[in-house]
């Protein structure tokens, strides 16, 4: 039993206590079971658990000890105890009592809880209509070229948020981004080559981002100057979506081979996506973050929630930058965007 | 390669697209100009043609007309006002002619703006108090968050009398988020939730575009800084959506009394006078400087519509936790 009764009676939390049932943890009853889902997890409980769990529910608040739960609900406090520590296995319950602002995660720990959560946070982008969109023809000749554009404005924009991450790098991380930003500089010229077989050179140079794609940007300069290792955890889930294999790699080529189909004009300008995702590929910069976090001291609670809050925005934003393309270039029909001038307006 | 035409003509911003007897009305922002449907075929094809690698006989051939024609038909367009000479405009011009030219398409601007399909839908009645909810706890964001931009800003001015103007904006504003934190509280926030919560991506872009503008040129931020001050200039362009939310939506008095206070502040400091002010310390800017501050606040325009549509599209999923948290690895 990891509770304890203060002199006064009331129960005082054990080292392993205070149980919370997740924030977004979904919990979805079922005919004598009931299934909680919290972002990739996903556990069922049936019979005397499923029972104890949804009368135990309201107490999961991370303030109640168990003990004072387990005497609310008449239950022996072994049971709950028991049950808690399923859930916190299966990733829906933590407890709040043994955490504290001065435990360390290592690097490997974080790069491990890192990926999780990505790739979680990146199915919403995976899920957009856009793709669909293309990939049924039913996008507009805006929507098909603007992605093409906004693309080679965000790889272009490298020279940006990989040139500030270096150059405010940290003792540790400043070799990885030197590297990245050396090896990276150039990738906007294989988009470049691909617009320029509809476009001349001067309008792809000149043309100017959405808000949205300037966003995503902005959001990857202003986390570069301000913490690398933050940076590096948001732009590591721009990355996975470029590195990834199995099933994202699929989808990506029957993606171009749709586009193809429906919209030929495109023909070079997806060559060069693909010559892009090789690129990538080749300098295998799938291990680069597993490196960075190989090299980084253990980092605390905060620097942690920090780097996380980075990669969950930076996925919003990748959201964002998806929404901007769909829905900008389905009102606003102009592309190239070229930037005004006193005559324009 | 690009031919002459393509080197010697853009197309001018049409803002609005309507039909019409016979045709199309196209609105520009001095003029709108009427167009049968053959004329606005050929329209559509010589603006998608422009920035094109295609050559005049493909587009000779796209309109139907002979190579020899199509010179006289960019004139023609040209005299109507749909395309301009690239070599046309003035190689510079003072600050106040600067904001002379402003003054002449703010007004389509915000048209731009405030185009998005949100505020019909609010004032139809087909919104709800959830996504004005939404509204003022982002404005309550970009709105704190003016202590990102305003004070670097400050910063990278160089001309000591804008450096002062800039500075008093500054000081005149800081702390006007109070105004809608006591809005949210009105609404049953308390300061805590409200406090601890993160903006929307394009919320936050809003106030990292005015830091880039800031550190690229004072007069690109202080175009930005304008056109958000020109959606404040009198109570008639803002009284009717808060009031008629207050209607629809029962949002409560209290909720709404302390907005229509922070705009009042705003018209009292006739901050939408400022950028004016910044221009006649401005004796010169070259057509190329005048070029890059009026895209910015073009720029700027743009970031309003897709900020509304963010705002739109997050607030009306029931789902979604409001007030938005950040994420904390110990409880989510």
């Amino acid at each position: 039993m990891q509770t304890a009764t203060a002199t006064n009676g009331s129960a005082v939390p054990g080292p392993k206590d205070l149980p919370l049932l997740r924030r977004g943890a979904e919990v979805i009853p079922g005919d004598q079971k009931v299934a909680i889902r919290h972002h990739r997890d996903e556990v069922t409980l049936e019979g005397a658990a499923a029972q104890l769990f949804l009368r135990a529910g309201r107490y999961l608040d991370g303030k109640t000890p168990l003990a004072s739960a387990a005497a609310e609900l008449g239950e022996a406090p072994a049971r709950l105890e028991k049950l808690c520590g399923e859930l916190e296995k299966a990733g829906v319950v933590a407890f709040l009592s043994g955490q504290s602002e001065q435990v360390l995660m290592s690097g490997t720990d974080f790069y491990k809880l890192h990926r999780e959560l990505c790739n979680h946070w990146l199915e919403a982008v995976y899920r957009h209509p856009f793709w669909e969109r293309v990939v049924t023809g039913r996008a507009s000749r805006a929507q098909v070229i603007g992605f093409a554009f906004e693309k080679y404005h965000y790889i272009e924009a490298a020279f940006e948020h990989m040139g500030l991450a270096a150059a405010n790098a940290t003792p540790e991380m400043m070799p990885h981004l030197a590297r990245h930003f050396i090896e990276e500089y150039t990738h906007g010229d294989i988009y470049r080559k691909g617009l320029r077989s509809l476009f001349p050179d001067e309008v792809v140079l000149h043309s100017q981002p959405l808000p949205s794609t300037r966003a995503l940007v902005n959001y990857l300069n202003e986390s570069a100057q301000r913490s690398s290792f933050a940076y590096y955890a948001g732009n590591e889930l721009l990355q996975m979506t470029e590195n990834e294999d199995g099933g994202a790699a699929g989808a990506v080529s029957e993606f171009y081979d749709a586009m193809r189909k429906h919209y030929p004009y495109t023909g070079k300008v997806i060559d060069s996506f693909i010559a892009h995702t090789r690129a990538d590929q080749n300098l295998d910069h799938a291990n680069a973050f597993l490196l960075m976090c190989q090299s980084v001291p253990p980092l605390t609670m905060r620097e942690v929630n920090d780097a996380l809050n980075v990669a969950r925005n930076m996925a919003e934003h990748l959201l964002l930058f998806m929404d901007g393309i769909d829905t900008f270039y389905a009102n606003f029909e102009v592309v190239p965007r070229l930037p005004c001038d006193l005559l324009s307006e | 390669m690009t031919t002459t035409l393509q080197s010697n003509y853009r197309t001018r911003r049409v803002y609005e697209i309507r039909p019409s007897e016979g045709g199309r009305e196209l609105r520009l922002s001095d003029r709108v100009v009427e167009l049968g449907e053959r004329e606005f075929g050929w329209y559509q094809r010589v603006a998608s043609w422009l920035p094109s690698v295609q050559g005049v006989a493909e587009l000779s051939r796209d309109l139907g007309l002979d190579e020899a024609r199509v010179p006289r038909l960019f004139e023609t367009f040209e005299e109507s006002g749909l395309i301009y000479r690239v070599d046309a405009g003035a190689r510079s011009m003072t600050g106040l002619e600067f904001h002379e030219r402003f003054s002449t398409v703010l007004n389509s601007w915000l048209t731009q703006a405030f185009s998005h399909p949100f505020w019909e839908r609010m004032m139809s009645g087909k919104g709800s108090a959830r996504l004005f909810t939404g509204w003022l706890i982002e404005l309550y964001h970009y709105t704190k968050n003016a202590n990102r931009h305003m004070p670097l800003s400050a910063a990278h001015a160089h001309e000591k009398p804008i450096k002062q103007l800039r500075a008093k904006h500054y000081a005149e504003e800081w702390n006007h988020y109070h105004y809608f934190m006591k809005s949210l509280k009105a609404l049953g926030y308390t300061d805590a939730q409200i406090a601890e919560s993160v903006p929307l991506p394009m919320t936050l872009a809003l106030s990292n575009f005015m830091r880039q503008a800031a550190r690229h040129d004072i007069l690109a931020y202080s175009i930005c800084s304008a056109v958000l001050e020109g959606t404040t200039t009198d109570r008639k362009t803002y009284n009717p959506y808060y009031d008629k939310s207050g209607e629809l939506y029962g949002i409560p008095r209290e909720a709404i009394q302390p907005i229509y206070a922070h705009l009042d502040l705003d018209v009292k400091y006739q901050h939408s006078d400022l950028f004016r002010d910044i221009l006649q310390h401005v004796p010169e800017m070259s057509a190329e400087r005048a070029s890059t501050v009026l895209d910015y606040g073009h720029q700027l325009v743009e970031h309003i519509w897709l900020w509304t549509d963010n705002i739109e599209k997050y607030y009306q999923v029931e789902s979604n936790p409001v007030p938005r948290r950040p994420f904390d690895v110990r409880v989510d």
